[in-house]
């Protein structure tokens, strides 16, 4: 049977194993990545306390930069 | 049968916190008792009539209110501790079945009536739910000991502390709080759970050089020959904390049944399977 000679290879040493099971998270993933167009989202943090957006930040910079040449 | 292996799963988590004492037990007793002396030691700078004005504050902000409301206020004293439980995880996980292979105990375990796959699902429960209770049990004690020594406090200064109560309440319910939001995390985190679980059981030597090395080398890999960053995206897109963590008791289900927790999940069941199965190479 091709399907437990494959198993049977898959188990046969360690390294092969690593590779393989790399080889189906990095397909999962990247599949997933293409299908749902995902994108970074670690700027945004909203909480019940307070407001931390670093996307903003790179706005603010932009801004200083426009605004006060020595700055930047 | 099934009391049976539910009786053999029960013991290999015995057998966790006995062999992780340390980072399950006494890291976190460790770090309440530093943070009680200190505290105390912070309170014995302060004038007498500025603890009555504090106690007497602190009865009365949280008198009357509900404690669930006021829950999320004994979130901050707890950072310490959840950083600290994130540090023992990494060490943990990286370490479980490295170890094992290192002083050779996997040799006995194997010859024992349990299977690679309960063995390593018996890691992630630990980790999971089993390790934030002893953390919590500790912070349950700390919050005890806190309101026993401002009851105290307010008997010697003669302030009224009926509203101190409700302030235990309080304290008791962000602890259930801070259970949910670990197991939450933990759940989040499967990914690299089975990540460090997959480099524990494959590395003869240094795992945590291993996992980190290939996870940074995998990232350029794919940015160097493909030109693609789904890799840098798919792990900066789980990095922001409002997607695990919650301050309220509504958010729980909403947290954990999203698109992306799920997909974790999958992602992390991948990698835990690698893991269960690369446990048969013994050095």
């Amino acid at each position: 049977m091709p399907v437990n000679q494959l198993i049977k290879t898959i188990l046969s040493n360690r390294y092969v194993l690593l590779l393989t099971t790399l080889t189906a998270y990095l397909l999962v993933v990247v599949a997933e990545g293409a299908i749902t167009g995902r994108e970074a989202r670690l700027l945004d943090f909203e909480n019940p306390f307070f407001d931390l957006n670093i996307g903003d930040f790179e706005e603010f910079q932009t801004t200083r930069s426009g605004e006060d040449p020595e700055v930047m | 049968m099934v009391v049976n292996q539910f009786g053999q799963f029960g013991a290999l988590l015995k057998r966790e916190i006995i062999e992780n004492r340390n980072l399950f037990i006494s890291t976190p007793a460790l770090l309440a008792v530093i943070f009680f002396v200190f505290s105390i030691w912070v309170v014995s700078f302060v004038p007498s009539a500025e603890i009555a004005t504090g106690i007497e504050y602190l009865s009365v902000l949280f008198d009357g209110l509900s404690p669930l409301q006021m829950a999320p206020v004994f979130l901050l004293p707890a950072v310490p501790f959840i950083v600290t439980l994130y540090i023992c995880a990494i060490i943990y996980l990286i370490n479980s079945l490295y170890q094992d292979r290192k002083d050779a105990s996997v040799l006995f375990w194997q010859s024992m009536p349990v299977s690679n796959l309960q063995t390593v699902i018996s890691k992630v429960v630990t980790i999971c739910a089993i390790a934030p209770v002893f953390y919590v049990a500790i912070l349950f004690v700390l919050h005890l000991l806190a309101v026993a020594m401002l009851v105290a406090l307010g008997l010697t200064y003669n302030v009224q502390v009926a509203g101190l109560g409700y302030m235990f309440m309080a304290s008791v319910l962000s602890l259930l709080l801070i259970y949910l939001s670990a197991i939450t995390t933990a759940l989040w985190s499967l990914p690299s759970i089975g990540w460090l679980l997959l480099f524990s059981a494959f590395a003869r030597k240094t795992p945590i050089l291993w996992a980190v090395g290939v996870f940074i080398l995998l990232g350029f890999l794919e940015d160097f020959v493909f030109g693609s960053q789904y890799l840098a995206n798919w792990v900066e897109s789980r990095s922001n904390p409002q997607q695990y963590m919650f301050f309220e008791f509504t958010d729980v289900v909403e947290r954990l049944f999203s698109y992306d927790m799920l997909f974790g999940v999958v992602v992390g069941s991948i990698l835990i399977s690698g893991a269960i199965s690369m446990r048969r190479f013994i050095d």
